[in-house]
């Protein structure tokens, strides 16, 4: 039997603080639709699709009414499209992406994401052919998500793969400069790329994952705001330990919530219950803020001395407590600071507490990295290409997961502010200091070697 | 206990509530020479409930054990008692069956509120099994543990009760306890299969 204060706990976190699963995502491998006629390859694209994940909405809607949980977005993760693409030109992957885009539609998911080109170490034709495309590819589709893997902690860092994105990044701007080169917003630039990642714009379904696959991504800053306010106000003496603590047991709490959605959804689909993904991901709804979070910790000004530690203890409390409350813990697992989709980090960014060497810093000990960030769209490419090196190589010396997702504006100067609609919120244009001083350094192209796995300081 | 010789009684106790009242009753069942099988106390409001299931060895004088239970004087302890004979141990009921749901119910507090909701349960052979209400200021929260039968469509059932909810200007919701046990408890979730009717399109 449950006890009421149970029940009335569970009510306000739902209800009151906002408590959803952020995405059930549909992983599907596509490889078998690979081919000679880019004509039949769209067919069986959209034919594969519509098999696998026609009863994804419908199932979350049930399991959504029955546990009285929203399920905020349903998605697809694709295997990388760039298999598709072997063999074929850039015409090709701009009818891919609108055969994905259309069979996303038809299964009332608002993105598919896996256009993607794994080139840590080198870049098939076929991975030149994707990165090629995507210009047209996000500005000519809606749901469609890109992602292009460019270093690891194995290979180290391919550079002419990342001198390569930061011009791709102009292009994708400039292809959709009507919309503030929102084309950038969908794709993201990583290192050590997750196989089971379900968060857009950088879910894919790597190599060793089943056919099908249901992953999960929960939310819950908004909760674990709440808890800490809490706790907080019992007017009690509290230590970060003890604030550590109450992070850890709502991540318990959530984690639980999302365990419990996705197994069910795989149930009903037939397919494989695949991961949790722990990463507390906001949203620009007020309150519901990573950087809320950290004022909340007591740091006043995000971006002041202090925020990568505060990012660092909520980020480990967010892992521990998840990782009691499943088995099957993946993808990113961490906490999100995409300045645009989180109301408080962009307004510290519009007023100059948080910088672009901050958030940097702050990404080197939570995922996913450099997300969501507006910057003047005539940012040299070499520097765009430059901070991706350097969040690249934060993540292959720690081995771990960083992305980064960039919006050069075009025709945007520091300090305006752009408004991208939705989840993607709006966000000023943050200053790149130094713009143009590390062109050589890109230049040079090649490859940055792995690093050495011992002498660990 | 010998089953042979099992005369089972519910035994009833309300109080005004204070220290003692356990010690006092369970003393009195075991002077009696009855074994307490199983049993369940509430307080609600400064008033004390017990309700337990006493085994005795031999036929038991119940108006003998109201008395003595109440002692010389029923003011000295303010104990009402009640007692009966147990007819029968009921099954639960099968969860293959039913399923276990919490229905949340906040609003404006009004007379009537708790008799139009059970009403609406007990039209559909939905048992509660657990069942708190409280005023909260001028807000009424009502929230009971209920066992619905496998063969109601949820959806259908959840817009009845919402639909009920709105006529009264409650917010009611309907939920299946496996949210609840997840978010609060260690214990793993009931596994849901074969699926509930609402889920079987």
């Amino acid at each position: 039997m449950l006890r009421t204060d149970e029940i009335l706990s569970t009510m306000q976190m739902l209800h009151a603080e906002h408590l959803d699963v952020r995405t059930v995502t549909l992983g599907l491998n596509l490889d078998d639709c690979a081919g000679p006629d880019v004509d039949l390859i769209c067919r069986k694209i959209r034919q594969k699709i519509s098999r696998y994940a026609q009863g994804l909405v419908p199932a979350c809607d049930r399991l959504a009414g029955r546990y009285g949980v929203p399920i905020t977005n349903k998605r697809l993760a694709i295997s990388s499209a760039a298999v598709l693409l072997a063999g074929h030109g850039t015409q090709a992957a701009v009818e891919i992406a609108h055969a994905l885009d259309v069979a996303a539609g038809e299964a009332g998911v608002d993105l598919v994401g896996g256009f993607t080109a794994f080139c840590e170490k080198g870049m098939t034709s076929a991975d030149a052919t994707l990165i090629d495309s995507l210009p047209m590819v996000l500005s000519k589709t809606q749901r469609v998500c890109a992602s292009v893997n460019v270093a690891s902690r194995r290979a180290g860092i391919n550079m002419d793969a990342v001198g390569r994105m930061g011009r791709s990044l102009l292009e994708i701007a400039a292809a959709t400069a009507s919309n503030h080169g929102f084309g950038c917003a969908k794709l993201l630039v990583y290192s050590n790329i997750p196989q089971d990642n379900p968060f857009m714009a950088g879910a894919s379904l790597g190599a060793g994952e089943a056919e099908a696959v249901i992953n999960v991504g929960v939310s819950g800053p908004g909760v674990v705001c709440s808890g800490l306010r809490r706790r907080i106000e019992t007017g009690d003496k509290l230590t970060l330990g003890d604030l550590a603590e109450e992070i850890k047991i709502t991540a318990f709490r959530v984690t639980r919530v999302g365990e419990l959605i996705g197994r069910e959804v795989a149930q009903e689909l037939k397919v494989p219950f695949g991961i949790v993904d722990l990463s507390l991901a906001p949203t620009p709804a007020i309150g519901d803020s990573v950087g809320e979070i950290l004022r909340i910790l007591g740091i006043d000004n995000i971006g002041a001395p202090g925020s990568t530690a505060a990012v660092a203890l909520l980020t480990d409390a967010v892992k521990k407590g998840g990782a009691f409350a499943s088995s099957s813990v993946g993808g990113l697992s961490g906490a999100f600071i995409p300045v645009s989709e989180d109301s408080v980090l962009a307004d510290a960014a519009a007023r100059g507490h948080l910088v672009l060497e901050k958030l940097e810093a702050m990404t080197s000990v939570c995922s996913v990295g450099l997300d969501m960030i507006a910057v003047p769209g005539d940012t040299p490419a070499e520097t765009l290409a430059a901070i991706i090196a350097d969040e690249m190589a934060i993540g292959v010396v720690n081995n771990k997961t960083t992305g980064v997702r960039l919006i050069p504006v075009p025709g945007g100067k520091v300090g305006d502010i752009v408004e991208f609609g939705g989840l993607f919120g709006s966000a000023p244009i943050m200053e790149i200091r130094n713009s143009g001083a590390s062109s050589r350094f890109v230049n040079f192209g090649g490859r940055i070697p792995a690093p050495i796995q011992s002498l660990n300081n | 206990m010998d089953n042979s010789a099992r005369h089972a009684y519910v035994l009833n106790v309300m109080a005004e509530d204070r220290p003692g009242i356990v010690a006092l009753v369970s003393r009195e069942v075991v002077y009696a020479g009855g074994n307490i099988e199983s049993c369940s106390q509430t307080v609600l409001s400064g008033y004390f409930t017990l309700i337990m299931v006493v085994c005795f060895p031999e036929p038991l004088a119940m108006e003998d054990f109201i008395v003595k239970l109440t002692g010389a004087s029923e003011s000295e302890h303010g104990l009402q008692i009640m007692i009966r004979p147990q007819r029968r141990t009921p099954e639960p009921i099968d969860l293959k069956d039913a399923e276990n749901f919490v229905v949340s119910c906040f609003g404006p507090d009004t007379a009537g509120v708790i008799c139009r909701f059970s009403a609406l349960l007990a039209d559909k052979g939905i048992n509660i099994v657990d069942l708190y209400g409280q005023l909260r200021g001028d807000q009424f929260v009502l929230i009971s543990q209920v066992q619905i039968p496998r063969r109601w469509d949820l959806a259908m059932l959840q817009a009845d009760i919402e639909q009920l909810g709105r006529e009264l200007g409650f917010t009611v919701r309907l939920q299946h306890e496996n949210i609840f046990i997840a978010t609060n408890q260690l214990r793993l979730t009931r596994t849901v299969n074969p699926i509930h009717a609402t889920d079987q399109k």
